[in-house]
């Protein structure tokens, strides 16, 4: 295992598999990264990724777009929030990485409570191209919730 | 007996619906205005002079595009079928034509938005958050010494705003908006005189004073239907007309490498993005997020607003 720092963001290298953490921001500057990331398929989990910025975002593009460019093919697992809404601003993401599962703000019309969810897309993966997000227990009362957002903010990069 | 208050100012609304045009009629008809109606686009264009405020359904705006170059004191698009939400292409589509006003929300948002928007344009007093909050809400500023406090600020705003008890969703939204909105003050506001935007290259983690000119300030206000945070610096090197298009880019998906990507973000973030700029005097960009509706509630697309004049 090995561990590296971008600025604030934090980065564990377990095999074909990292895990992100910290701020995707001016600071994380990822062109090194890419060279410390084996070739061949890899695996992104950035579930602890909280904040990312626009120069974060141009970032983390580059560095999908430089493994496409070497071959790798890119999953992710447990997209953070704040990440996922970003990507879905990014034409070019599209069909440039494999999404498992991803983070997404939910409201429950039960109780009211806001809580972030984690939407394995596997069991929903017809249904998330139509941009249909399916209805999730309530942690706290467990009615079901609802996507608290338009289902284009999270889903259109499945389309 | 002479009465107090009202302006001449001669506001045209160009709406095919009657219901819609009796709200719209009595929403600009607060400002004591005049206010003609009419109902169709040629009947718009033989009203409206450059001394006039239009305000058009976004249905006959995107029938006519080009229509906001024509002469007059403004052009604001309203939300068309029945006032309800505009579709988020269509706002696209206003923004990259050019529109400087384009209203995304429906009502009651569009009310608040839409009176607010025309009195800044009536009154030209277009600077100050304190016009899209309540009278009584406290508001907070921060001014930043140096380049470096922007990271300070973000984090002292978006713990303000989780104490008074708005949701982390609502603090995340803030940190991203506030962070680009402070990146384009230090680093992409200041110009030398030829124009030339001279710290943008800057490494955005070495200190620099911001005194004087590069004076930035942040301010955030909420009364529980709004959470406003306006940055200013004090160049006035926005451009307002190319600001519009840029939106519309990102809209499209195409948010790319090139300037106009943070303020796209905040943009993206924000229910309402209002820049008001006083050339080579003072830019404000003001960014609402509504607090009230759940987002599924309003526009998807965000409201837009661009406002040239000085400060009163």
């Amino acid at each position: 295992m090995t561990l590296l720092r971008f600025g604030r963001l934090d980065v564990t290298l377990d095999g074909s598999r990292a895990i992100l953490a910290g701020r995707l921001d001016d600071s994380a500057l990822l062109g090194p990264l890419l060279g410390q990331l084996p070739e061949g398929p890899i695996t992104l989990d950035t579930a602890a990724i909280w904040f990312v910025n626009s120069i974060g975002m141009r970032e983390w593009t580059r560095l999908v777009r430089g493994l496409r460019a070497r071959g790798s093919q890119i999953t992710l697992e447990r997209v953070a929030d704040v990440l996922m809404t970003q990507m879905n601003l990014v034409s070019e993401l599209a069909g440039a990485v494999a999404i498992v599962s991803f983070h997404a703000q939910y409201l429950c019309g039960g109780c009211g409570a806001e809580h972030t969810q984690l939407v394995e897309v596997a069991p929903h993966a017809q249904a998330l191209r139509m941009l249909a997000p399916p209805k999730l227990p309530c942690p706290e009362c467990g009615a079901a919730m609802e996507l608290g957002d338009f289902p284009e903010r999270y889903l259109t990069i499945f389309k | 007996m002479k009465p107090s208050g009202g302006s001449r100012e001669r506001l045209v609304v160009a709406h095919p619906e009657r219901k819609a045009q009796r709200a719209l009629q009595r929403l600009v008809g607060a400002s004591l205005c005049p206010v003609e109606i009419v109902t169709d686009i040629a009947s718009l264009c033989a009203a409206v002079d450059r001394d006039a405020i239009a305000v058009v359904d976004s249905g006959l705006a995107r029938a006519m595009p080009d229509l906001c170059t024509r002469p007059a004191r403004a052009w604001i698009a309203v939300p068309g079928e029945g006032l309800a939400a505009a579709q988020a292409d269509g706002v696209t589509e206003l923004l990259a034509a050019g529109w400087r006003h384009v209203i995304a929300h429906p009502m009651p948002v569009l009310a608040e938005e839409l009176l607010a928007t025309v009195q800044k344009l009536v009154r030209a007093d277009v600077f100050g958050l304190e016009k899209y909050v309540a009278w009584g809400a406290e508001v907070r500023s921060y001014a930043l010494e140096d380049a470096r406090d922007r990271d300070d600020a973000v984090t002292a705003l978006a713990k303000d705003v989780v104490a008074v008890g708005l949701p982390e969703r609502i603090g995340s939204l803030v940190s991203v908006i506030a962070d680009e909105l402070l990146a384009n003050a230090i680093y992409a506001a200041p110009v030398d005189d030829a124009g030339t935007r001279y710290r943008s290259g800057d490494a955005r983690d070495q200190p620099r004073p911001l005194a004087d000119r590069e004076r930035v300030t942040v301010r955030w206000a909420t009364d529980a239907r709004y959470l406003a945070i306006e940055v200013r610096d004090r160049w006035g090197s926005i451009e307002p007309h190319a600001i519009a298009p840029r939106l519309a880019e990102a809209g499209k998906g195409k948010i790319g490498e090139g300037g106009g990507m943070g303020l796209a973000l905040a943009y993206a973030c924000c229910n309402q993005l209002v820049i008001g700029c006083a050339p080579r005097e003072l830019t404000e960009v003001i960014a609402l997020v509504d607090v009230r509706y759940k987002p599924t509630e309003l526009g998807r697309a965000g409201s837009f607003h661009a406002f040239t004049g000085k400060p009163v």
